[in-house]
């Protein structure tokens, strides 16, 4: 299943306006103005400018929440997202209720505490981002992430993912049943997505801190069921 | 399965122990149409009308074809001097469809009834659900081997001709055979040979070892898939399109994947998955997701 693109003109401007020169952008745009986000749960709250709030939408991260401001525009970042500008652009800094800067190691151990499998999945969306890949959450269609090749607003997401954590050698048990496999891919079809699975192969510890993330290995494996074969 | 049956009496059949050369029997002229010849949906599977016979040989658990007629053989069963042979799987399924009549030493036919039960007793290399996926296979006009068992040991001249390409394939394929150490030809068949990916290699001994780990189990035999194809050829097969595991339990993890890849010398893979008398197939390759630009 190849790149479905919405409307004409659509695959043109993708390629006009590559998705890593957008982050790019954005990225230098965040560090000029010292951006910082506030910690809210396990969520980012960040108040972006026009200029800013232009880019998040264009690199397709956070969702804006609806406010009677006209100027100032906020945005809701997951923990995914958030880590990602911080830690991998960095470009935002993150600050908790007390008004301090978190530093890296802190928000790493603080999202872990709220998710313990956030290294994988981190290390999944990272992954999937650093290849320019628009990865926003999957909720919607049973999987952990959707993956889109340029903004949503130009083409349908292609890829279904799932993360599956093999943690110091052991399997997560996630599609641990063949019924979760049936499940799943026939969710994907009804979708026009495929199954892509990253698993996600790491030596984990306590106190492992967010540089490990380099030692992570992912291996992305496309699970399909034979449409051709199968009764 | 509907369909009608139209039985034909024997006309000189060839008689049991007459031999053909090997390019003979693959290249066997006949009249008769062949069955499934093309992939189609299950209705659309006729019965034959000409009946092949095979004697049933519990030494080796396989029948040995005793008429050589019509097209079907040049996809099914393996040329051993001069001889066909055919699997378990291959008779069974050829007697469900009324394409073959199996008899004992004795030239006493044998029923359905004692062919579920051998595949049942799990001695001749198969089980129920290796045969299932074999059967689901075959219904849709596939070619179906048994992994590293060749169909011929001659190999016509016209092989090695073509690309650089045909022959790494072809090399590929050798190295199955090879590794499964049956490159030699044989004097006598031996049942050592459709026993050859026997439980041992497979990650059913590691389930042995650690059972609350990994249920994924697999069952024999392990399948080489070609595409529908009339140009078929036994002596010059080219590599399988796919190899498929039959498997129950629970679905592989990606350690048992990479296990069954490196079993199967990195050919495509599939895992067959029998529910409830269905067959799906799966397939779990690695892909190199592009960087975007």
């Amino acid at each position: 299943m190849g790149p479905r693109w919405k409307g004409k003109g659509s695959e043109a401007k993708a390629l006009a306006e590559p998705m890593s020169e957008i982050v790019s952008v954005l990225q230098s745009s965040l560090t000029t103005s010292d951006c910082t986000g506030l910690l809210s749960g396990s969520q980012v709250l960040f108040e972006a400018d026009t200029e800013q709030s232009e880019l998040l939408n264009r690199a397709c991260f956070g969702r804006v929440i609806i406010t009677s401001q006209k100027d100032k525009h906020w945005y809701e970042l997951n923990s995914q997202e958030a880590f990602y500008l911080c830690y991998m652009l960095r470009c935002l800094k993150i600050v908790g209720n007390d008004g301090a800067v978190k530093s890296y190691d802190e928000l790493w151990h603080f999202m872990i505490s709220k998710f313990e499998m956030f290294p994988e999945f981190f290390k999944a969306y990272s992954h999937l981002r650093m290849k320019n890949w628009v990865v926003r959450t999957g909720s919607q269609y049973g999987v952990d992430y959707v993956a889109y090749r340029h903004h949503p607003a130009l083409v349908h997401s292609e890829y279904a993912v799932l993360v599956l954590p093999e943690r110091n050698g052991n399997s997560s048990g996630r599609l641990g049943l063949w019924s979760d496999l049936y499940d799943t891919i026939r969710l994907c079809g009804g979708v026009a997505k495929t199954l892509l699975v990253l698993h996600v192969f790491g030596i984990i510890n306590e106190n492992d801190s967010p540089i490990c993330l380099k030692n992570y290995r992912v291996e992305t494996r496309l699970i399909q069921m034979d449409t051709t074969t199968n009764s | 399965m509907d369909g009608r049956v139209e039985m034909e009496e024997f006309s000189s059949p060839v008689g049991c122990g007459a031999t053909l050369s090997d390019s003979e029997l693959s290249s066997h002229d006949s009249a008769d149409e062949d069955l499934c010849s093309e992939a189609g949906s299950q209705t659309k599977l006729q019965f034959r009308c000409v009946v092949l016979k095979a004697c049933w040989n519990d030494e080796m658990g396989m029948a040995e074809i005793m008429n050589h007629k019509g097209n079907l053989l040049k996809s099914l069963g393996i040329n051993r001097s001069g001889k066909i042979y055919l699997s378990i799987e291959e008779t069974l399924f050829l007697v469900q469809i009324g394409a073959l009549l199996l008899v004992d030493e004795k030239n006493t036919t044998i029923y359905l009834r004692e062919i579920y039960s051998k595949v049942a007793e799990e001695k001749c290399g198969c089980s129920w659900e290796g045969f299932k996926v074999y059967e689901h296979l075959k219904s849709l006009g596939y070619i179906v081997g048994r992994l590293g068992i060749p169909w011929s040991l001659k190999s016509s001249r016209s092989c090695s001709t073509g690309s650089e390409d045909n022959l790494e394939l072809n090399n590929k394929a050798q190295n199955i055979v090879d590794s499964t150490s049956i490159a030699e030809s044989f004097r006598d068949l031996q049942l050592n040979e459709v026993k050859l990916l026997c439980e041992d290699y497979l990650p059913n001994k590691l389930k042995k070892m650690s059972p609350e780990e990994s249920e994924f189990v697999v069952h024999l035999p392990v399948y080489e898939v070609y595409l529908p194809n009339s140009q078929f050829k036994k002596t010059c097969p080219g590599d399988p399109n796919y190899v498929v595991y039959s498997a129950s339990g629970n679905p592989p993890s990606v350690f048992d994947i990479k296990e069954l890849e490196r079993q199967s010398n990195d050919l495509p893979l599939k895992i067959g998955h029998v529910d409830d008398g269905r067959v799906s197939l799966f397939s779990f390759d690695k892909v190199d997701l592009p960087a975007l630009p």
